[in-house]
């Protein structure tokens, strides 16, 4: 397990290495800088240059690299010219925001998704199934901004079941930070949910064409211990991969919803950064979302490998 | 009902969706405590028959008969329910060896108990000290560490005992065995059917086997029943059918037995031909394609014969 453990994050360290130089090279590459954020468009090339030098900016790309290098090791990510502030600050004062909607859409897509992909595999062929394949179909080729701006117009301002935009913080009430994610969340669950669908089926029909199924059956049990003691427990393991993998995403950026929605997350500050060429405050949101996908996804193996007991019994051997 | 027949089957006719016939017209019937063989090569139809009974026909069959009923139960009248819990509580499943009957994420004290807690209404304790028993009884000494394995630690010998196990818990009166001891060592063969004749002479134990192994159903069984191409084609205590063999599919297959004095440079008998595809729309005798005595005749109708009234076989001459 140790071992394993080692060789993914020294892996994880590689890629995050590499991340960072494309980031940094294409950054540098782009024209405008800091500097001229800073003095903006009509500052005299004399005013541009000093502040360059104070800025360090004037320095080869591979110091500045290398400086902020060491500044990311130890957590620092720099500081951002647009708001004057560390990037880790604005990036925790974002990060609730979008993950509240990540969490939140996670859980309405995973619930329905195992639902109706159990029974869409048990009741194959009937009006269940075709019902939830047409939601899936639906519900992956239809845009999200579309829905988000649907849902807006009618559950927002017409029926005024939900506020249609901005954020609530847990701490100023629980049931209006509820609100206030509802609505981004219902819609970022619809993305998902077609994928997520679709392999619970697949997963579940194949465990119940399986051996050990015919076995629980001939023994007479319950439908219920058949399907879920049974038929389920074979059939999480790929949907349990697919969570995980929708939920990185999600959090590396919510841009389209948090635009609809005007809500505050990392989606909207990574817009704000490319708009403004905010070059530490972007590179650090890229470090940041990377360093997150890999640390989820780390975690999912782990979790699937504690689902899976072949593996498990298989770790301890080592 | 106290002599009731164990298995009471006429006319049993099983179809594909599109109709077309795997399963023609069989019946069978079983006494309590017989030891019932049923032989045939792969596709005679001798597992549907017995998924049928087990109420495990693959969905896009289906099944008819005149008459139906297993330990008294009329699968014809009786409502799913009934059938699920007889099967479950008075009827052991053992499958063949080469599928994974086990679920391999599931330890096996945490499957080979749950029928018997639902049916015979124990906890979970007692079950799993009758599963500690019953494994015990089938040749496994470390039964703790058995039952706290998952399925995939076994190798096929321990996964077969622990299956015929799991059939034993609910003190079944019948046992259906589908080729239970096909990719195990003969010596594990020999303990796995010595193993259901124990059980048979201790609690009356009905069994049912199929195999395709004569020479196994020869040593084991008290009465067989030969199938080819989805019909019984002879029936007869095991001791006539190997003395008096009366259909020429039954004659060659005795005949094919290996026998353990084959010289250097011998050729191994060979029954000549293919299996029939079954469900082909045929008429007369579904061996006729095969057989060395084939007249014209064979070709629109067969003769039902029968010698003294128990050893019967389907065939127009009598060789």
């Amino acid at each position: 397990m140790l071992n394993y453990l080692y060789k993914r994050i020294s892996h994880a360290v590689e890629v995050l290495l590499l991340v960072s130089i494309i980031t940094f090279a294409v950054l540098m590459w782009i024209p405008g800088d800091a500097a001229q954020l800073i003095l903006g468009s009509d500052a005299t090339p004399e005013k541009l240059a000093a502040l360059r030098s104070a800025l360090g900016l004037d320095r080869p790309w591979y110091l500045q690299y290398w400086d902020w290098l060491k500044g990311f090791v130890s957590f620092d990510l720099g500081k951002s010219y647009l708001f004057g502030q560390d990037v880790s600050t604005l990036i925790r004062q974002r990060l609730p925001v979008t993950m509240s909607i990540a969490v939140f859409s996670m859980i309405i897509a995973t619930v329905i998704s195992i639902v109706l992909g159990i029974l869409a595999a048990i009741r194959k062929n009937t009006a269940v199934d075709y019902v939830s394949t047409g939601l899936m179909q639906l519900g992956s080729s239809v845009p999200a901004f579309w829905i988000g701006m649907m849902s807006i117009v009618y559950l927002g301002l017409e029926l005024q079941w939900f506020p249609i935009a901005g954020y609530v913080p847990p701490e100023r009430g629980f049931v209006a930070y509820l609100n206030s994610i509802a609505l981004p969340s219902m819609v970022l669950a619809i993305g998902e949910i077609g994928m997520l669908l679709r392999t619970v089926r697949t997963s579940m029909l194949d465990a119940l064409s399986q051996d050990f199924m015919d076995m629980a059956r001939a023994k007479g049990l319950s439908s219920f211990t058949i399907y879920f003691k049974y038929a389920l427990r074979s059939a999480m393991i790929a949907p349990s991969n697919v969570i995980g993998l929708q939920f990185a995403k999600l959090v590396g950026g919510t841009v389209v919803v948090e635009s609809v929605f005007s809500l505050p997350g990392i989606g909207r500050l990574i817009l704000v950064a490319v708009e403004q060429r905010d070059v530490f405050l972007l590179l650090g949101l890229v470090m940041f979302i990377t360093t997150l996908v890999i640390a989820i996804a780390l975690l999912v193996d782990i979790a699937v490998m504690f689902i899976n007991p072949r593996i498990r019994v298989e770790m301890q051997g080592e | 009902m106290g002599d009731e027949k164990l298995l009471d089957i006429k006319n049993l006719t099983i179809k594909t969706g599109s109709g077309r016939v795997l399963v023609n017209h069989i019946s069978l019937d079983m006494e309590k405590g017989e030891l019932l063989g049923v032989e045939g090569e792969s596709g005679s139809g001798k597992t549907l028959t017995a998924k049928t009974i087990i109420n495990l026909l693959p969905e896009n069959l289906s099944w008819e008969a005149e008459r139906f009923q297993v330990l008294g139960v009329d699968y014809l009248k009786a409502d799913p329910k009934a059938i699920k819990s007889l099967v479950g509580g008075r009827i052991g499943y053992v499958p063949q060896n080469t599928g994974f009957y086990l679920h391999p994420m599931i330890k096996i004290k945490d499957q080979i108990a749950d029928g018997y807690v639902l049916y015979s209404k124990s906890s979970i304790e007692e079950a799993l000290a009758r599963a500690s028993k019953l494994v015990g009884a089938v040749g496994i000494k470390d039964t703790e560490r058995l039952l706290n394995s998952y399925p995939w630690q076994l190798s096929g010998g321990m996964r077969q005992r622990v299956n015929i196990a799991m059939a034993l818990m609910n003190k079944p009166r019948l046992i259906i065995a589908d080729e239970p001891t096909t990719a195990l060592d003969s010596t594990i063969q020999k303990q796995v059917v010595d193993l259901f004749r124990a059980v048979n002479e201790a609690h009356q134990t009905s069994v049912l086997m199929i195999s395709h192994d004569l020479g196994l159903i020869k040593y084991y069984c008290q009465r067989i029943l030969v199938m080819y191409g989805g019909q019984i084609i002879e029936e007869a205590s095991a001791g006539d059918l190997f003395a008096m063999p009366k259909h020429p599919y039954t004659k060659l297959l005795i005949k094919v037995i290996p026998s353990l004095n084959i010289k250097r440079g011998e050729r191994l008998e060979e029954i000549p031909g293919h299996v029939l595809e079954i469900g082909k729309p045929r008429s007369g005798c579904v061996f006729k394609e095969r057989c060395s005595y084939r007249q014209d005749i064979c070709a629109t109708e067969v003769k039902e014969q029968s010698l003294d009234g128990f050893h019967t076989f389907r065939c127009n001459f009598d060789i």
